[in-house]
């Protein structure tokens, strides 16, 4: 229960690499916040700087209205999950979740109450006699967790604790963090790669990238409106087709020539059209923004991605239906935006026009 | 083997037997000839079952030990060389596991060439430094006790230099989530990895302990009051008597008797010895 406050954090290595470029951001109690970006964006920096494991080299960090810039981590209440679990091996699972609390001097009864209770969350009563080798993936999963909440932190860290699980048990422990969050009100500041994680997780998602947080909001917000193209194409799954295009007053073209029916944003000689493949359908000639010719047919089983090829565009455009018999491969079809969903770039600054 | 092969069985096994014949045999004629009479030996012809003065021996040599050549009873120079073989691997094994520590976990200046200067000392055996060390034991007025028989075969790298290994092949999330938990370098030390290293440590005790007890050439050196003698120098000395046929039953005993302390501990240690060297506890 507490807000984490950063103010211009900046880290500079020893090398005279700069990891992270200068973050502001207020985290409220309770929130659950994702930061997510493709590896070597900082993000894993940014959280071990939070957890004091990497010293912080300008700017300050508050945990409340304390500054812990110069605190040790286990001086700042906060626990961490690690990516690969980092269980004390020669310890049972209870002497695992009861290190913390033995350190912190409590006294024999309350620990054995905290780590019981802890355990009962957490479904792993049955475990605390094993040994972390005796354990499976997900079991030892929960015995982090189990190891982070037991001491009842400030401030939840997790560093990209589900990618060494398996896709079902991801999904599954996914949930359960959530919930876990949720019940427990604790802040919780998440780092993953991973986008789908990172938008069923969030409050409030920082997408970093190159040590600056591109982008911080909810993840509806950055969904809906992207603030860059990096942003634009991390969100999402497929990502966000973008589509090249020159504007004369209102008309614009298409790189191969072809003219698009309807009007873009005026004041650009080039711009970049950014569309979701969820927000392209399949259409008859005459409605047609576009036409394409099936490269590859993807089926996911309840929908189906086409990627689509058009003269004068390196990429293929990518589209999501639900009935993929609507076109065969190496067929030519016609395709129309969704109006309302198109995102406009500037190809220069690769910020988003308004 | 899944197939039944009757003539692999059979080379097998004879390979084995001629084997163990080959280390086993010596070992039964030292223990056949001191069981012997001094005078059954002088015949030129070895017996090969053992004579009926066993008790008589053993007990002689256990607890008067032998006049002639100046030997202590056997029990003094066995607990020396216990003394020593303890103190040594022991000595060797805290050292070295301090200091890994230090150079694997803690950033200070001239970290890497600490650890190179240590790693040189492999180098320099007692063997090679053996009149310097000699030199700066006897000025130190250390000749003539355990300190001097055991502190300059202390210093050595080969077992920082593994202790060395195995900390690095401990994941640095391990050390991040002590101190998240709240530990300190020495609880840290204490709690995670010390318990870590405990095949380690056991299998590096019994190496050590080995190499303590059959040190040969600085016992001799340093030692020439006869209470401090061990049994590998012991034996030696009663073989060199002048003026007299050398005793041999009486050194196949001591001989015996200074195998059984190392066969104890690689016996009692042989499972943790065989878990250190092969697997890893992680």
């Amino acid at each position: 229960m507490s807000t984490v406050t950063l103010k211009d954090l900046k880290k500079t290595y020893a090398n005279g690499f700069q990891a992270i470029h200068g973050i502001d951001m207020e985290i409220r109690d309770g929130e659950f916040i994702v930061i997510v970006g493709p590896s070597g964006c900082g993000k894993s920096t940014l959280l071990r700087m939070i957890a004091g494991l990497e010293t912080i080299t300008d700017g300050e960090l508050m945990i409340d209205d304390r500054r812990v810039n110069q605190v040790e981590p286990g001086k700042r209440d906060i626990a961490m999950v690690f990516q690969n679990y980092a269980l004390y091996p020669h310890m049972s699972v209870y002497d695992n979740m009861a290190y913390g609390l033995k350190i912190r001097k409590k006294s024999k009864e309350e620990i054995e109450q905290l780590v019981n209770k802890a355990a009962d969350i957490l479904e792993i009563g049955a475990l605390l006699d094993r040994k972390p080798s005796q354990l499976s993936g997900g079991q030892r999963q929960r015995v982090a967790m189990g190891r982070a909440i037991v001491r009842d932190p400030k401030v939840f860290l997790f560093d990209e604790p589900l990618s060494n699980l398996d896709a079902k048990l991801r999904v599954q422990m996914r949930i359960e963090i959530r919930k876990l969050q949720r019940a427990l009100k604790t802040t919780a500041i998440y780092v993953t790669h991973d986008q789908v994680e990172a938008m069923t997780l969030a409050d409030r998602l920082i997408v970093m990238n190159g040590g600056l947080p591109e982008q911080i909001g909810s993840p509806m917000e950055l969904y809906d409106r992207p603030s860059t193209t990096f942003v634009a194409g991390f969100i999402g799954s497929p990502a966000m087709n973008f589509i090249p295009i020159q504007v004369d007053k209102k008309d614009a073209t298409l790189p191969s020539g072809q003219k698009l029916n309807f009007s873009a944003p005026s004041g650009h000689a080039q711009l970049l059209l950014g569309i979701r493949p969820e927000d392209i359908e399949i259409t008859t000639p005459e409605l047609a923004d576009l036409t394409l010719k099936v490269s590859v047919i993807e089926p996911l089983g309840a929908d189906s991605l086409i990627y689509g090829s058009c003269e004068g565009m390196k990429e293929d455009l990518v589209v999501r239906v639900r009935d993929k018999a609507l076109v065969q491969e190496e067929e030519i079809f016609s395709v129309r935006f969704n109006q309302q969903k198109l995102h406009y770039f500037d190809p220069k600054t690769n910020s988003r026009l308004p | 083997m899944v197939e039944n092969r009757p003539l692999l069985t059979f080379f097998s096994h004879l390979a084995l037997i001629v084997g163990i014949s080959f280390i086993a045999l010596p070992v039964w004629l030292a223990f056949v000839v001191s069981t012997q009479e001094a005078s059954a030996l002088f015949a030129g012809q070895v017996p090969l079952w053992p004579g009926e003065h066993f008790i008589e021996n053993y007990s002689s040599i256990l607890f008067e030990g032998e006049k002639n050549s100046g030997a202590p009873p056997i029990l003094l120079m066995i607990t020396n060389s216990l003394v020593m073989a303890v103190c040594v691997a022991v000595g060797k094994i805290t050292i070295s596991i301090i200091s890994a520590y230090a150079i694997v976990y803690f950033q200070f200046p001239f970290r890497q060439a600490i650890f190179w200067m240590i790693f040189m000392t492999l180098m320099l055996p007692v063997e090679v430094r053996i009149l310097p060390t000699f030199e700066v034991i006897a000025q130190l007025g250390m000749l003539n006790s355990y300190a001097g028989l055991t502190i300059p075969l202390i210093a050595s790298a080969t077992a920082t230099f593994l202790f060395r290994q195995f900390y690095m092949t401990i994941p640095d999330e391990m050390i991040e989530a002590a101190r998240m938990d709240g530990a300190g370098p020495i609880r840290f030390f204490v709690d995670i990895l010390l318990p870590l290293s405990r095949t380690n440590i056991a299998a590096l005790f019994v190496i050590l302990f080995i190499f303590g007890w059959n040190q040969y050439l600085w016992p001799l050196l340093v030692t020439t009051d006869a209470s401090y003698y061990t049994v590998v120098m012991g034996i030696q000395r009663m073989m060199a008597v002048p003026d007299s046929d050398p005793i041999w039953h009486y050194v196949m005993a001591t001989a015996i008797l200074g195998m059984i302390p190392p066969v104890i501990v690689v016996v009692t240690m042989q499972k943790l010895f065989v878990k250190g060297l092969i697997e890893t506890e992680k």
